[in-house]
């Protein structure tokens, strides 16, 4: 084995090991020094409220910018920047990687972009199928027939299978589709200076005031090649009809992305994003054998401007699916995928920290802190819950006589309850908010739904148990074993009976 | 840096601050200590844990009310005794010194607060001057000396019946005691033992089974005691062991003479055996007290034999008790 790749391998065992570690710790001083378990748990639990109260802070801080940006023209704004002109020479061109998604999916996101408020005739819109998926064809066609004329240009492309040093990941067919979009730009003459790209996920709804306040941002931004341009994304497609606990989830997967978007020094782009053209070029794309392709490319842009790249965040709308199925279990399997792959992005690790070793121009300092920011952020990922779930209890249940002599055994479920009933708090915070961004109740939905909906959060605390950092662990523990994933696609359903 | 970014930092160190100043005494309240402002020192306490049952007492801490009732933890306590009161409507009070010592827990966990008015439930339907308890039958016996009469009931009260009349004795009987067949009541005072049946429900009694009085013209019994046959008594007096037929007219057998007064006797009816102790001249003149064992088993015995003899003691099987007796009858 190389250095090279011996330094690599390493480098994925570690965040594994690390959180495997912490765990195996815990228990092992549960049962032979109880007393020192219960005051690391209360440290940690002590830590975890703080961080949850800043953290909701943020995610005020974020919502109140969400809701100031709400109205905003963003058209006029571009109008009024000088030169008066630069704004219409951007162009945004739209790739919406397909794998097994129907129409049912794919329509209603070319619809949203249909309605957007940006002049359509700038706006070039390719749908990357992949080959391997048979209705791939019919489906570009009914498409083409239907939306074709709206834009400005519209391609459907398939990703040919097993490609040399391809993985079947999004990444590859995002990539496929942007190096067609490359070849079709030349032909028609548009520099790549002013062609903004955006990946959407196939069932990703844009704001109509998406693309206005993109351009206006990257107009605005003073390296504007230098920087992703992350909105915020909701999954508001389907949310009156998921399951409880699947909306749950991605209800506070959106908030975690408001609250990264308030810590720009770690913020990375997730899920989809927009980018400068030029600079997709220039890094030569996204990867085509890695699954977290929408972190990676932003790591790859950050290691070829040597650090001097950007997340800047939109506080605008992107309306996804939430993945759920048709039964209770089968969502439960799916959304254990979903973040199981989310947090397979621990695979940047590897990636980043075995290029930071080579890179001598980037400072010292930033490479610790972006190593550290991606190690500590996927290891506590994938071990709070299990350790205020699971590990907080032992010590009063294995630490025998001699503990229950001591107050630490009377005092630590009485200040751990205490601590986490501050997150009643918060959880309030998050219950408002989450009726806020609440999209208006369908017609065929019982206004009963709304008490529903509220009720709903009391089972936050089981849905921690199990989708909490299970999900992190298991993908940290096969990233550790060198069982790589490949990418599998959500399941998505807009309506199941 | 923008002025959110601005806002956000001054959280984040803000909330640095509050866990680096706050976690010391999180942890130090944690292992039973407690700050002292006047001297700016920990000082290592101890607890008390109060759980009472039933739960909701008051409790009062060296007088002072506390505002939680019981389970209740009282922290912090420096080391030293505590006059610990618990007061529960419609029960006595609870009261307790309590010893805390430092970074250790004392429990007050089984304290039980007694109501103030029992649970008394008066068992008997008729005036009763005498009850004893037939316990592997669950039954009450109820005596009324002035009428005589012996009612039963179950261990709650109820089928309270009369079973029996009984001939009176004078003095009052200072005993009853029940056959090993449940089919008779022994009652005896010093001169005299009456029986009577008790299974016969409401059929009329035969001849023999009429209450009767045995009269011990000596005088002096101690004890009485049923043999397992149901049919004889072994009666322990101030200078015998006798056996005597549950029958009208009988006359007590001497199977022992004793030295002792007034001795104190147990008899084992699982081996009908009648252990009991007496005082035995030794070698040297005095007497001593031994414990002897007197086995009336029907291997030893042929009743119908033994009640022809006076056996001595070795024929009786008699054994002793006393390892350092210096004296073998």
């Amino acid at each position: 084995m190389k250095k090279n790749q011996r330094i690599n391998r390493n480098l994925e065992i570690l965040p594994g090991a690390l959180s495997w570690g912490i765990l195996i710790f815990l228990v092992a001083l549960a049962i032979w020094q109880p007393v020192a378990c219960a005051i690391v748990i209360i440290i940690f639990d002590f830590y975890w409220i703080i961080r949850t109260i800043y953290l909701t802070t943020l995610l005020v801080m974020a919502y109140r910018k969400l809701a100031l940006q709400k109205n905003i023209d963003w058209m006029a704004l571009c109008s009024r920047l000088r030169p008066n002109n630069r704004w219409k020479q951007v162009y945004h061109l739209v790739i919406f990687p397909v794998y097994k998604e129907g129409l049912d999916i794919l329509r209603p996101s070319l619809e949203a972009l249909k309605q957007s408020h940006y002049q359509k005739e700038r706006i070039i819109v390719v749908m990357a199928f992949e080959q391997r998926h048979l209705p791939a064809k019919e489906y570009a066609c009914v498409l083409e027939k239907e939306f074709k004329p709206v834009f400005g240009d519209y391609v459907s492309t398939f990703h040919p299978d097993n490609l040399p040093g391809e993985k079947r990941t999004k990444g590859a067919n995002a990539t496929w589709a942007a190096r067609q979009a490359h070849d079709l730009l030349l032909q028609k003459g548009i520099a790549f200076e002013n062609v903004i790209i955006s990946c959407f996920d196939a069932d990703t709804c844009v704001n109509k005031e998406y693309f206005g306040c993109l351009a206006y941002h990257f107009l605005t931004y003073p390296k504007p090649h230098q920087a992703s341009y992350q909105p915020i994304p909701v999954y508001n497609n389907n949310i009156w009809y998921a399951p409880s606990f699947a909306r749950l989830v991605e209800v506070s997967a959106s908030f975690c992305q408001m609250i990264e978007s308030m810590r720009l020094e770690k913020f990375v782009t997730f899920s989809s994003h927009s980018m400068s053209f030029k600079t997709l070029v220039d890094i030569d794309y996204w990867p085509v054998d890695m699954v977290s392709d929408d972190s990676v490319v932003y790591w790859k842009a950050f290691l070829f401007y040597k650090g001097d790249y950007q997340v800047v965040p939109l506080y605008t709308t992107v309306s996804m699916d939430i993945a759920y199925s048709n039964t209770f279990i089968k969502t439960l399997v799916v959304q254990y995928k979903q973040k199981r792959r989310w947090a397979w992005g621990i695979e940047n690790f590897p990636f980043v920290v075995s290029r930071f070793l080579n890179d001598w121009e980037i400072p010292l300092g930033r490479k610790l802190k972006r190593s550290f920011h991606l190690l500590e952020s996927h290891v506590t990922w994938a071990v709070w819950a299990i350790i205020i779930a699971v590990i907080a209890p032992l010590p009063i249940l294995w630490g025998g006589v001699f503990f229950t002599e001591m107050p630490i055994s009377y005092n630590l479920p009485k200040i751990t309850g205490m601590l986490l009933n501050f997150t009643l708090g918060t959880s309030l915070v998050w219950i408002v908010l989450s009726r806020i961004i609440l999209p208006a109740r369908p017609k065929d939905v019982s206004w009963f739904k709304n008490v529903i909906m509220l009720l709903e959060w009391v089972i936050v605390p089981f849905i921690i148990f199990f989708l909490g950092s299970t999900p992190a662990l298991d993908a940290q523990t096969r990233l550790m074993l060198g069982k790589y994933m490949e990418f599998s696609p959500t399941e998505k359903s807009r309506k199941v009976v | 840096m923008s002025g959110e970014q601005k806002i956000r930092s001054a959280l984040y160190y803000l909330s640095v601050f509050i866990f680096l100043v706050g976690l010391p005494f999180i942890i130090s309240f944690a292992l039973g200590y407690k700050f002292d402002r006047r001297s700016f020192k920990f000082t290592k306490t101890g607890l008390i844990l109060i759980k009472t049952q039933p739960s909701g007492a008051s409790v009062f801490f060296d007088n002072m009310l506390l505002g939680d009732k019981t389970p209740v933890t009282i922290n912090e306590l420096l080391p030293g005794t505590y006059a610990i009161r618990m007061e529960l409507s419609g029960h006595y009070p609870y009261f307790s010194n309590v010893t805390v010592e430092e970074g250790k827990v004392t429990r007050l966990e089984k304290v039980i607060l007694f109501p103030l008015r029992a649970d008394v439930k008066k068992l008997n339907k008729e005036v009763v001057t005498y009850f004893f308890i037939d316990e592997p039958k669950g039954a009450v016996y109820y005596v009324n000396d002035d009428e005589r009469s012996v009612y039963k009931s179950d261990m709650d009260g109820t089928h309270f019946d009369k079973i029996a009349d009984f001939q009176a004795i004078f003095p009052v009987p200072k005993k009853w005691k029940h056959s090993p067949d449940r089919e008779k009541l022994l009652y005896y005072n010093t001169n005299q033992i009456g029986i009577v049946t008790v299974s016969a429900g409401d059929k009329l009694l035969s001849g023999q089974e009429q209450p009767f009085i045995i009269n011990y013209a000596p005088g002096g019994i101690i004890e009485a005691y049923w043999h397992s046959d149901s049919y004889h008594i072994v009666l322990v007096t101030y200078s015998k062991i006798e056996i005597v037929e549950a029958k009208t007219n009988s006359i007590p057998v001497p199977i022992i003479n004793l030295n002792k007064r007034n001795t104190s006797s147990f008899y084992d009816l699982r081996a009908d055996t009648v252990y009991f102790l007496d005082s035995q001249k030794a070698n040297d003149g005095l007497f001593y007290d031994n414990v002897y064992k007197l086995e009336l088993n029907a291997k030893l015995y042929p009743f119908q034999e033994f009640m022809k003899l006076a056996p001595t003691f070795e024929k009786a099987g008699v054994k002793q008790y006393e390892k350092e007796s210096k004296d073998q009858p």
